[in-house]
């Protein structure tokens, strides 16, 4: 009992980092029509750029380390948004595609240039010592993850229900022609949506580096990967629904690990994604149709 | 008078299908003109390219003293242009309110926004009841009411409507052309194309004919709907 209340905690915290990378992926899919593949590298890009400041100063803490990590993600992000997803948007998906892999690749051994292809370690922005909640034990920076995680997923869903820029976003979501007739700046908003994912990505990838206590150039490989089929399994017609499931496939790898093997865990994503795929091709909270 | 909107020559192609050649056609403020033609015809085509959601390959769209031609679509509806388009295109996973506040996007106000909503469930109680369903929820009918009343939050000047009768029952079909003569006596120009010649020829001040991307009549709406070719094509022989 106590083992499945631990696993369960142990996945929420990363599930919670799924669903952020998720939603990055599910914005860029859904309101662009466009599969970010450098969504993930952004995201590396926000863990060194976070990391560069911290080492060399680590007594502005993890608040200037996140600032940091931001900065860079939104600036890889905005240029990415200007030199490819914009002058293609409209085109086949499979252009857009091809081109962020390209950019992905590019990123990945740009940064193995620079900082060298092994994992860095990261600096100690939070401490390490463990916090008992009643049967669960998590480390402060379990704590600290899974909160900041949680925080970007209630802004995003607020600002997509509650504002008016958020409503637009869904409406070009659902019909961008009827959204533009309607007076929406559909360039400006899209723009603005891939800002918006990759701060997001960044503020996660400093709390994930700090988690781990190390950064790799290749990190993103491996929640790219999840984080797309959290997208799949989701289906993209609900926020909400890419955000439960990231945090449901953090869940079931910690199960895995905790009563299977640990050697499964990154098989878990990709079986729950054949099975959901197989009885629901839409996903399941539904698709738009493309 | 002069003319609010007023289209000379427009030619739209799809690749190199040309669904709309050489159309012509002015809509005076205040007025409502139907343009009349069977599927295919090009009706949805003209719509569309006013609305800066296809690029003409010639001719000339003014609104007031503005070219049409160079504007992107939302600064087209900035102009005071909305749209009912056909099928009516709610955003359906979001609420009746959401897609009525999408209405006046454009509008800074948002208080009026707000007030004209109020004003749009005084008119249609049966919407504020379903105020916080999700569109798509809502029966044909209703749909259509939403799409109304979402092209007039903005307070346009210019209405394009575009085949709102479009699979709805007779009642309602009703419904949806005396709400139209209600619209256009609050002085607001109307521009719709229908398939439901006898209807639209009812509450029309002036009609054209649209045939395979061409104008083959015009004229006001009780001289074309008496026209024999007119009755032939498009209310079955008889009047």
């Amino acid at each position: 009992m106590d083992l499945l209340v631990q696993q369960l905690a142990n996945g929420l915290v990363i599930g919670s980092t799924y669903s952020v990378v998720a939603i990055g992926f599910a914005l860029a899919f859904t309101v662009l029509r466009v599969i970010n593949f450098a969504h993930p590298d952004i995201f590396m890009v926000g863990m060194f750029t976070g990391l560069l400041p911290a080492s060399q100063w680590p007594a502005l803490g993890l608040g200037f380390a996140i600032l940091a990590g931001t900065a860079g993600s939104c600036l890889v992000g905005f240029a990415l948004e200007r030199t490819v997803i914009a002058p293609l948007r409209g085109r086949d998906v499979l252009m857009t595609l091809i081109d962020t892999l390209g950019v992905a690749i590019a990123l990945q051994n740009g940064m193995a240039l620079i900082a060298g292809p092994d994992p860095v370690a990261y600096p100690a922005l939070l401490p390490r010592h463990i916090i008992d909640i009643g049967p669960v034990a998590l480390t402060v920076r379990q704590i600290a993850n899974f909160v900041i995680c949680l925080l970007l997923l209630a802004l995003v869903s607020l600002y997509v229900r509650h504002t008016s820029w958020g409503r637009a976003t869904r409406a070009i979501a659902e019909r961008p022609d009827v959204a533009a007739a309607f007076g929406v700046n559909v360039s400006r908003i899209c723009q603005f949506t891939i800002l918006m994912a990759s701060a997001m990505a960044g503020v996660a990838a400093v709390s994930v580096g700090t988690l781990y206590g190390s950064a790799s150039p290749f990190v993103g490989l491996i929640y790219g990967l999840k984080a797309f089929v959290c997208m799949l399994v989701a289906g993209n017609r609900y926020f909400e629904g890419v955000m439960v499931v990231g945090l449901g496939i953090g869940i079931i790898e910690s199960l895995v690990t905790g009563y299977l093997s640990s050697s499964l865990r990154d098989a878990a994503a990709f079986v729950v994604l054949i099975g959901v795929l197989y009885f629901r091709p839409n996903g399941l909270f539904g698709s738009y149709a493309t | 008078m002069t003319a609010l909107l007023e289209v000379n020559d427009l030619a739209v192609s799809y690749g190199s299908v040309p669904a709309v050649d050489g159309v012509s056609l002015v809509v005076l403020p205040g007025e409502l003109r139907v343009i009349l033609g069977a599927n295919g015809a090009g009706k949805t085509t003209i719509i569309k390219t006013l609305l800066g959601l296809l690029r003409p390959r010639a001719g000339e769209m003014r609104f007031g003293d503005t070219d049409l031609g160079r504007l992107k679509s939302h600064q087209i509806h900035m102009l005071g242009i909305a749209w009912v388009p056909e099928g009516r295109q709610l955003w359906s996973t979001l609420t009746v309110l959401d897609n009525l506040r999408l209405g006046g996007f454009a509008v800074a106000d948002k208080a009026l926004v707000e007030r004209r909503i109020g004003q749009m469930f005084d008119r249609f109680p049966r919407l504020r009841e379903r105020r916080d369903q999700i569109a798509g929820s809502l029966s044909g009918g209703e749909q259509q009411m939403v799409a109304i009343a979402r092209a007039l939050i903005s307070s346009p000047k210019l209405l394009l409507m575009d085949e709102p009768s479009l699979g709805l029952a007779p009642l309602m079909v009703r419904e949806v052309f005396a709400l139209v003569r209600e619209i256009s006596a609050m002085g607001i120009a109307i521009l719709m194309v229908e398939q439901n010649a006898r209807q639209a020829l009812k509450v029309a001040h002036w009609a054209y004919l649209l045939e395979t991307g061409r104008i083959v009549e015009s004229g006001p709406a009780a001289e074309i709907g008496s026209k024999q070719s007119v009755q032939d094509v498009f209310l079955g022989g008889h009047a």
